[in-house]
């Protein structure tokens, strides 16, 4: 989802399509801020006040995701400030020390309200409720952070290896990761699941967006995956089509939010 | 090297079963057990394989153990065995393996599943923790959707539509309909199932199998107490067994199944049987596009030609070469995951002892074949059973 950029002196702002007034169906105040800072010259950045903005807790820290995802480094003395606001969801990256002043309301692309309050009032059953979702441990989650939300990719005897593997079949153990996939891949095969057809983790979004879309794609160099399908409304998949990546809310459960990458068709 | 016979085979009917674990279990080994022409008990039984992913998580540890214990097997060595929907495939193989290896003389090789018990919820995360959580589930894929991906794959890389899987939509339930003991005892007409619900993109509920309870079981001894069992033991031919990678994306090919592949090639090679003779076939067809593939990795179809075979009612029974289902499959018959595997084989002891209800059996059979495969192709078992040792 394309983000609105603003600025008023040295202060960046970014919203989502839908002004400040949301974020749309998966998206939050991290999601926009991690656009925004992929759409700006890489530096050091100070994110306290930040952190403490979002609705919910991150299933992993929010400078680890920062660092995945960007080229940005997190620092408590950085240069800039990344900071959002706490009343809507428009996120400012600053070189400024004090708070800045929040442009005036924008409206952004028209929002379906009965939708969106239906969808909040999902995120807050699922993040809260005991989940019958299967159950990756936040352990898990950090190990494999840099693979799903980076795309970072092993090499092993000249090939790319990615989601990350242990051990070849020589028994040697495959290095870290020290590649990163294409940002783009192509769709090999794609399906949209009906709410009855979606796992149980999706279980109170998926009847209310008329299902989900997967698709599985291929990176140039080799890598195959799965990835669901993001803003895809007005569009369907087709094989062959290109896709890019997006950090985006994937699920809730026990109280945390998971984040992952979602295709967005091209 | 010993010789592996089947003298008894039982199962429940599959379905929303009304009884509980141990009453099923306990009904598929009194079948077994009383389908043996000469006595033989539950207490002479020197080990037994139980398959099962685990009721719905309702007894996750020492499933087994419970189970004989409500079937006049206390005291037997036993295990519960998981391979996913594979579960009691590879329990088979785990008993004809130990007694190829001379260490027992009489198993018990079975499956269970309860989940019709199960809200909504809880089944769906049940269905779907048998592919890659973390990789493919997160990224919204349960099985429908895995082999919807693949079925989309498949018309794309082939002469092939989805009319093809409604051919063997079709099939299986017209196959099942005549089965006692099926889940869905339904005819389905082509336009019904060619205009079904549609659960994953290209698959609609007519390419779906329903969710069962069930339990089955299968007595197999080493060949020196054959003959006290029955006159007319079924043998164990070859088995054969293999593994892929878990997630759909991980594997080269995204319209064949490797394990399929694996397993099929060493069932053939130890029973020393081709594709071509092989009379009845009980494939897994968990999704009408799985039977498609199953047609070619197991030979009976060339590459790309399995939505051909189906088109042309190849695997009709008494039609072709081979009938392929005639339970009426996972389609029709049903799938209680951990039950499945030794079901087919229950259903092949019986064809291949010409013991079914008129219209359902095989013509001449002589030759059967099972196939059974875990998730979206991790795990794969192939029996192969024959009337000649």
């Amino acid at each position: 989802m394309p983000i609105t950029k603003s600025s008023i002196g040295n202060t960046v702002f970014a919203t989502s399509i839908y002004g400040d007034q949301w974020a749309g169906s998966d998206g939050d105040r991290l999601t926009i801020a991690l656009q925004l800072l992929q759409s700006e010259t890489a530096s050091t950045i100070q994110i306290d006040s930040f952190v403490d903005s979002l609705e919910y807790t991150p299933s992993t820290p929010v400078s680890s995701i920062i660092e995945s995802t960007t080229d940005w480094r997190v620092d408590p003395n950085g240069q800039y400030r990344l900071i959002a606001s706490n009343s809507s969801f428009i996120v400012a990256l600053t070189e400024d020390g004090n708070s800045p002043k929040w442009p005036d309301s924008s409206p952004g692309k028209s929002i379906d309200v009965e939708l969106k309050t239906a969808l909040d009032e999902a995120w807050v059953t699922e993040v809260s409720g005991v989940s019958q979702g299967a159950y990756i441990s936040q352990s898990q989650h950090m190990l494999a952070m840099p693979s799903r939300l980076g795309l970072h990719a092993q090499e092993d005897a000249s090939t790319i290896v990615w989601p990350p593997r242990q051990l070849n079949a020589e028994g040697v153990r495959i290095p870290p990761a020290s590649n990163k996939l294409d940002s783009n891949a192509s769709i090999l095969t794609w399906t949209r699941l009906s709410a009855a057809g979606a796992p149980s983790e999706f279980s109170l979004r998926a009847p209310l967006l008329g299902g989900i879309s997967t698709v599985l794609v291929e990176f140039a160099s080799g890598p195959k995956g799965v990835f669901m399908l993001a803003d895809d409304e007005n569009g369907q998949a087709s094989i062959g089509q290109e896709v890019s990546f997006e950090v985006r809310r994937l699920y809730g459960q026990d109280n945390l939010i998971h984040y992952g990458l979602k295709a967005l068709l091209i | 090297m010993v010789d592996v016979a089947m003298v008894g085979a039982g199962q429940t009917k599959f379905g929303n079963h009304p009884l509980g674990l141990k009453g099923m279990w306990s009904e598929a080994i009194e079948k077994a057990f009383s389908s043996v022409d000469n006595d033989c008990l539950p207490n002479m039984v020197d080990e037994a394989f139980i398959g099962s992913i685990a009721f719905g998580g309702s007894q996750l540890g020492n499933t087994a153990a419970l189970l004989t214990e409500h079937s006049g097997m206390d005291g037997v060595s036993v295990r519960r065995v998981e391979n996913a929907c594979a579960s009691s495939g590879f329990a088979l193989r785990d008993a004809w393996m130990t007694i190829k290896s001379g260490q027992a003389d009489i198993v018990v090789a079975g499956g269970i599943e309860k989940m019709n018990d199960l809200s909504a919820e809880r089944k769906r995360y049940w269905l779907g923790v048998s592919g890659d959580t973390e990789w493919e589930r997160l990224a919204g894929l349960t099985f429908p959707g895995t082999y919807a991906l693949t079925a989309r794959r498949y018309f794309h890389e082939f002469e092939s539509t989805h009319d093809d899987l409604v051919h063997v939509s079709v099939k299986n339930h017209m196959h099942g309909f005549d089965n006692e003991m099926a889940h869905l005892r339904k005819d389905v007409s082509f336009e019904k199932a060619r205009s079904g619900f549609m659960v994953a993109d290209p698959l609609t509920l007519y390419d779906c199998c329903p969710t069962s309870d069930g339990a089955s079981a299968v007595i197999l001894v080493a060949d020196h107490l054959a003959h006290q069992f029955t006159d007319t033991p079924i043998w164990v031919k070859g088995s054969g067994a293999g593994s892929d990678k878990l997630a759909l994306h991980d594997r080269p090919s995204l319209t064949q199944l490797r394990a399929t592949q694996l397993a099929s090639q060493k069932a053939y090679s130890i029973a020393d049987v081709q594709p071509s003779q092989i009379d009845l076939a009980e494939v897994h067809d968990c999704f009408t596009i799985a039977e498609v593939l199953a047609t070619e990795d197991l030979g009976f179809a060339g590459r790309g030609e399995g939505g051909i075979f189906a088109r042309n009612g190849q695997g009709r029974r008494n039609e072709g070469d081979v009938t392929i289902n005639a339970s009426g499959g996972l389609k029709s018959k049903g799938h209680p995951l951990g039950a499945t595997g030794t079901g087919q084989a229950v259903e092949v002891f019986k064809q291949l002892r010409h013991q079914v209800e008129a219209p359902r059996q095989v013509r001449d059979a002589e030759i059967g074949l099972t196939h059974n495969v875990g998730g979206s192709g991790a795990t794969c078992a192939v029996h192969i059973f024959g009337r000649e040792r």
